[in-house]
This record gives structure tokens, C-alpha cells and sequence, in this order.
């Protein structure tokens, strides 16, 4: 019961010492500021990060597994892998037919060529060729039209499905369906648009939505084909452990590529999980940094804070004197000097959260998706009535430790 | 017996010199005494006042407050004795400037953890008793030195102590306003408290019944002693 009383006490002398003082309180908190936008901003942009990253992979499914020649992620090793042989179309049939039916197997290629709509131009852009196994591989679907069919993949024919950035820059309001654009040199005729999927384009990723698709067998003969590498992806059939499938392509393609049981792979598998993994090292990194930048600035914010509390407790000490001789214990002291240090932190705290919805709003606008949440909120006020209590502590102590007769008599 | 000290030595180590502050004080205290000590600057009043007031403990000798040995108390006990049982009043105020009248009395019934309710009404009490209700929230810095000084006595009085140590009470004060602080501490052993005057003017102590003169740390005259002698 005493305890409450008292901690109310030491609320309300907190708060009557911060209004005496605001412009030094808002000064000395201008570290914990700094501390807590860099905090909050952090975490806010790898969130935002996080999100849109997973939101594009999304598209592609965690159960389908890409083989390649080059595995994505081959970090320096590059040499490695560049005189291993093309995995070429043939190659994909053959895989399709040994794994049976249920599994698809969709080759797919792409390069960069102009895209041209009468005076509208995109240069350098993604075009894809693919089949109509696409579908079954990914969760991409078209808004409206139809994606490619078999008799498009066989007899060649110059159709082709567009992202929807890709249909804004070049089509505006108009209906894409049936037109004629150009990709390189060649005529395509546009029909269907795909669904928007997000785009991870922000940190160098695919732009999904600014792709065209077009049947591989045209791709081939319009872009060149002799010398490619397809990749193909295959999707497990939904019974199968992925792991299990894994071994199990790994094993027709050693076949496909005659391999003795001596020689290493000369493909890789590719899977979303790699990607992923990678993906996460990197925002590792990138929150490591983050918090280091932070850390430092909290600390900075904390010793003035410090600095201030030593200020505090020596004006203060014939008030601490007094209450120490009409019963103030040394806790209801130590408690006043906590609670006005972590007040002094939390205000530069709840000013650094208001200041970081701005530069996530701006973040937002300009760089990527990103929100300030809750639990962001949360952490970042967390951390900085701890700093409060962390950087006040010392001042506090020696507060309550002061001699009673001594602090009387302090001019 | 209210209090009652028993051959009390204080020695204050002071640059690896022990300083004698008190040589073997003794006299006891009774209820509803009016008692004044006196007595030259460094003739160990200010100390006897402390160890009384259990801001000091004595370094050797006893120290009975209420039949109870305060002497081997640790800090916080002593500070929890404190705003039990004793009501200070300094020469010099002591008062929470940020704080107003109110907030200042109701402090020490703050640290005894009563109820806001219950604490309203005896800082209430206490303040009219020293007839300033109508300057319940003025700040001190708004109150003249004599309404300064009653606020004091409001204070040392609300928690109801056993013994009201005041020291040097009209020190600060002019002698019309001096007067009128004595009446209100006259008044006050009138109605039953036990008063200790801690002073160095003839005509304060000789409102009290009793006077200890102090000399070199011991006592020098005990008015009581040559009255019962």
C-alpha cells in the first residue's frame, strides 16, 4: 500500500520536474531521439522489405524446384560453373517424360528486347519465353484474355501475355487484346494481361509485372535458341515430400546428362528456399547495422541523459534532504530520480516515433511498402524507458544514498 | 519517559581526526515537557538535535525514543522512526518550492502510505491549526516568512509526533513574527505536545519550562535537575 503511495509521489514530482525544465528535458533527449527514429525506421524499412520479398516469391511456390546450369546464389564461383553444358529444350522433354505424368516440367528462357506499341517504347525489357505449363508452376494468372496454350507453345505462333505495368506504359487506356506490338524485330499479338503480382524490383529482384511471355519455341526462333540454357521449372506433385522429389530429379538428370556416378552434377537445383535463405542473410546484415547505428546513438542519448540526472539530483539536494528527514526512504528516493529519467527518455521516445511515421510515410512513398506497426511501437517505447532507467540509475543511487544532515545543509 | 538519552558520545571523524562533538550526554525527556537547549555555536547543539531528531546515531551510549533503542537503527528504520514520530521545524523553512501548502503538509503522510482520503483531511486539519486554510494552494514563494514558517509547523505536526524538535525556529524571522511563531509553538504544549527548542536566544528559551545548556559537547545546566535538586 505504502509502496503505490509513493510511487504516485514520484510520479508527480517526475512530472513536475520535466515541466519546470522542458527546454532542457527536450534537449537532452535529442539522442534518445535520433536512437529511436533510427530504431523504428530500421525495423519499419526491413519489414517493408521483408514483405514485399515474400510477397513476390509468393508467386513462384515453395514447391517447385528450378533446375538450372548455374545455381542462383553461386556467390564468387562463377567459374565453376561457366563451362558446364546448356540444359536445352530436348533436355526438358526428356525430364518430363522420365518423371511421368503429374509432374510438369516447364523450360523457360528470357533476354531483353525493346517492346514497341505504335510510338510507345519499352527498352530493355524482361520477355519471357514459356509455356503453357507456366500456369501449373506458378500462381500467376491472367486478369483478363488467356495465357499460352499448347497449340501456341507447338506450331510457334506470335502471341503473347504482358505484365500490367508493361500494358499502363504502353497501352494506357486502351485494350491490349489483339493488338500488334513489336518485341525486337518481330510482330506479337497481345492476348492477355496478367494479374498485378507486386513487384520485388525495389532491391534489384524481377519486376514481375513489367514481363512479357511468349511461347518458347517462338522465343527460340525469333531470340536464338542454339545457344541457351533453359531453366526448367518442375513442380512436385502435391503427395510427394519435396525432399523426396529433389532426389528424385537430381536422379533423371544425371540420367539425361549421363553421368557416372563418379562425376558431380553439372546442373543445379534451385528452390525458393535458397532464396530465401539468402534473402534472410542479407536483412541479418543489413538489421545488424542497423542496430549497431542505433545502439550507438542510444548510448550517446543515455550518457546525457546521465549527464542531466547528476545535474538534477545535485540542484535538488536540499529537496532530497528534506524528504529524507520526514520519512522518505532511500527506494522513494531512487524511485523518484528512475521515474524522471525514464519519463525524460520516453518523451524523446514518443517524439522519435511520431518523427518515424513521417519517414516511413516517406519511405513508403518513395522506396518500398513499408508501415509503421504496432509491436514497433511498442519495442522502440520499451527501449527507451529502458535506457531512461539504464542511464538514470547511477544518478538515482547516489541520490538515495545521500546523508540526510548533509543534504540539508547543501547551498 | 518520552526520550531518554544515556551517556550519548558522538565522535565525527573529520581528516583522520576524531572530533568530539558530545562527552557523555544524559537526561531524559517527559511527556508534554517544553524544553529548550542552549548553548554556544559548536557546543554540540546542532548534533544533540540530530541524534534526537534520528537524522544521526550516536556513537556510543543509548538513545531511547518511546522505550525503544533507536541508536542501532539502519537508514531507512530510522527514516520510517523519523516521520512516525518526530516533526521537524528548521530555521531556514525547508519547504518543496514547486509544491504548494497543501502538498506540503500532506508529504510525510505521503511516506507513511495513508490514504489520499484520510491524508486530506489531517493535512487539512493541520493547516488550519496554523491558520492558514485560506492559502491551501499557494506556492511558499506566494507566503511571507512567518506563513512560510507555520506551513513548517504544519508539516511537523500532521503526522501526530511524539516529540516537535524545532530548531532555531525564529532565526529567520523579524521579532513581531518571531512572536507570533512562539505563541503558535505555546499553543501547541498547551494542547499536549511535547516541544524541544533548540536555540541560542535568551527570550526564545524562556517561553520553554525547561532549559539544558550545553557546553564543549556536555551539559552545562539543567534546569530541571536544579529545580527537582
Amino acid at each position: 500500500m505504502s509502496r503505490i503511495h509513493a510511487s504516485v509521489e514520484a510520479f508527480r514530482i517526475a512530472v513536475a520536474a520535466l515541466r519546470a525544465n522542458k527546454a532542457r528535458g527536450i534537449l537532452t533527449t535529442l539522442g534518445i531521439i535520433i536512437g529511436i527514429v533510427a530504431v523504428v525506421t530500421t525495423m519499419t524499412a526491413a519489414n517493408g522489405l521483408a514483405n514485399s520479398f515474400r510477397e513476390s516469391v509468393s508467386v513462384l511456390g515453395t514447391d517447385v524446384l528450378y533446375v538450372s546450369r548455374i545455381p542462383w546464389m553461386f556467390q564468387g564461383r562463377f567459374f565453376q560453373f561457366r563451362n558446364r553444358p546448356n540444359l536445352s529444350l530436348k533436355d526438358s522433354e526428356k525430364l518430363a517424360r522420365q518423371l511421368g505424368t503429374g509432374v510438369a516440367v516447364n523450360p523457360t528462357d528470357d533476354t531483353r528486347r525493346p517492346v514497341k506499341y505504335l510510338s510507345e517504347v519499352i527498352e530493355n525489357a524482361t520477355v519471357i519465353g514459356t509455356t503453357h505449363k507456366h500456369m501449373l508452376v506458378s500462381s500467376a494468372v491472367p486478369e483478363y484474355g488467356r495465357f499460352l496454350t499448347e497449340h501456341d507453345v507447338e506450331f510457334k505462333r506470335h502471341v503473347c501475355v504482358i505484365g500490367t505495368t508493361m500494358h499502363e506504359r504502353l497501352f494506357g487506356p486502351v485494350d491490349p487484346i489483339n493488338k500488334k506490338i513489336k518485341i525486337g524485330r518481330a510482330d506479337f499479338r497481345v492476348i492477355g494481361v496478367m494479374e498485378k503480382q507486386g513487384s520485388a524490383g525495389t532491391f534489384g529482384g524481377p519486376d514481375f509485372d513489367s514481363q512479357v511471355f511468349v511461347p518458347v519455341t517462338t522465343f527460340v526462333r525469333e531470340f536464338g535458341g542454339l545457344h541457351r540454357s533453359f531453366d526448367f521449372a518442375v513442380k512436385a506433385p502435391s503427395s510427394v515430400d519435396v525432399a523426396d522429389f529433389e532426389y528424385e530429379v537430381v536422379g533423371e538428370m544425371r540420367k539425361i546428362r549421363r553421368l557416372h556416378p563418379s562425376e558431380e552434377d553439372n546442373f543445379a537445383i534451385n528452390k525458393m528456399d535458397s532464396l530465401v535463405e539468402a534473402f534472410n542473410n542479407v536483412m541479418g546484415v543489413v538489421l545488424m547495422i542497423g542496430i549497431a547505428i542505433t545502439g550507438i546513438s542510444l548510448f550517446v542519448g543515455g550518457v546525457g541523459v546521465m549527464n542531466i540526472m547528476f545535474v538534477s539530483v545535485t540542484e535538488r539536494t536540499g529537496e532530497i534532504g528534506i524528504r529524507k528527514a520526514i520519512g522518505a526512504k532511500r527506494r522513494a528516493i531512487l524511485q523518484q530520480f528512475l521515474l524522471e529519467s525514464s519519463m525524460i527518455c520516453l518523451v524523446g521516445g514518443a517524439i522519435g516515433v511520431a518523427l518515424s511515421f513521417g519517414v516511413a510515410a516517406a519511405i513508403d512513398r518513395f522506396l518500398l511498402p513499408a508501415s509503421v506497426s504496432l509491436p514497433i511501437v511498442i519495442i522502440a517505447l520499451t527501449v527507451s524507458i529502458a535506457v531512461g532507467v539504464i542511464s538514470g540509475f547511477i544518478p538515482a543511487w547516489r541520490a538515495s544514498r545521500l546523508n540526510p544532515i548533509d543534504a540539508l545543509h547543501y547551498e | 519517559m518520552t526520550l531518554e538519552l544515556q551517556s550519548v558520545e558522538k565522535i565525527y571523524e573529520m581528516n583522520s581526526v576524531g572530533v568530539h562533538a558530545l562527552r557523555g550526554v544524559s537526561f531524559g525527556i517527559d511527556e508534554n515537557e517544553y524544553v529548550a537547549i542552549m548553548g554556544p555555536s559548536g557546543s554540540g547543539k546542532s548534533t544533540l538535535m540530530n541524534i534526537i531528531g534520528c537524522l544521526d546515531v550516536p556513537t556510543s551510549g543509548t538513545y531511547l525514543l518511546d522505550g525503544s533503542d533507536v541508536g542501532s537503527l539502519g537508514e531507512d528504520q530510522l527514516a520510517e522512526i523519523r516521520n512516525e514520530k518526530i516533526g521537524f521545524v528548521f530555521q531556514t523553512f525547508n519547504l518543496l518550492g514547486r509544491s504548494d501548502v497543501f502538498h506540503n503538509v500532506e508529504l510525510p503522510l505521503i511516506y507513511a502510505g495513508m490514504r489520499p482520503a484520510r491524508r486530506k483531511k489531517l493535512a487539512e486539519e493541520a493547516i488550519d491549526r496554523v491558520g492558514l486554510a485560506d492559502r491551501m494552494k499557494h506556492r511558499p514563494n506566494e507566503l511571507s516568512g512567518g506563513q512560510r514558517q507555520r506551513v513548517a509547523i504544519a508539516r511537523a505536526l500532521v503526522n501526530r509526533p511524539t516529540i516537535l524538535l524545532a530548531d532555531e525556529p525564529t532565526g529567520n524571522l523579524d521579532s513581531a513574527t518571531g512572536a507570533e511563531i512562539m505563541e503558535v509553538f505555546d499553543a501547541l504544549h498547551k494542547e499536549g505536545n511535547t516541544i524541544l527548542l533548540v536555540t541560542h536566544e535568551d527570550n526564545i528559551a524562556s517561553h520553554a519550562h525547561r532549559e539544558i545548556r550545553l557546553f564543549d559537547g556536555q551539559i552545562a545546566s539543567d534546569s530541571f535537575e536544579s529545580e527537582a535538586a
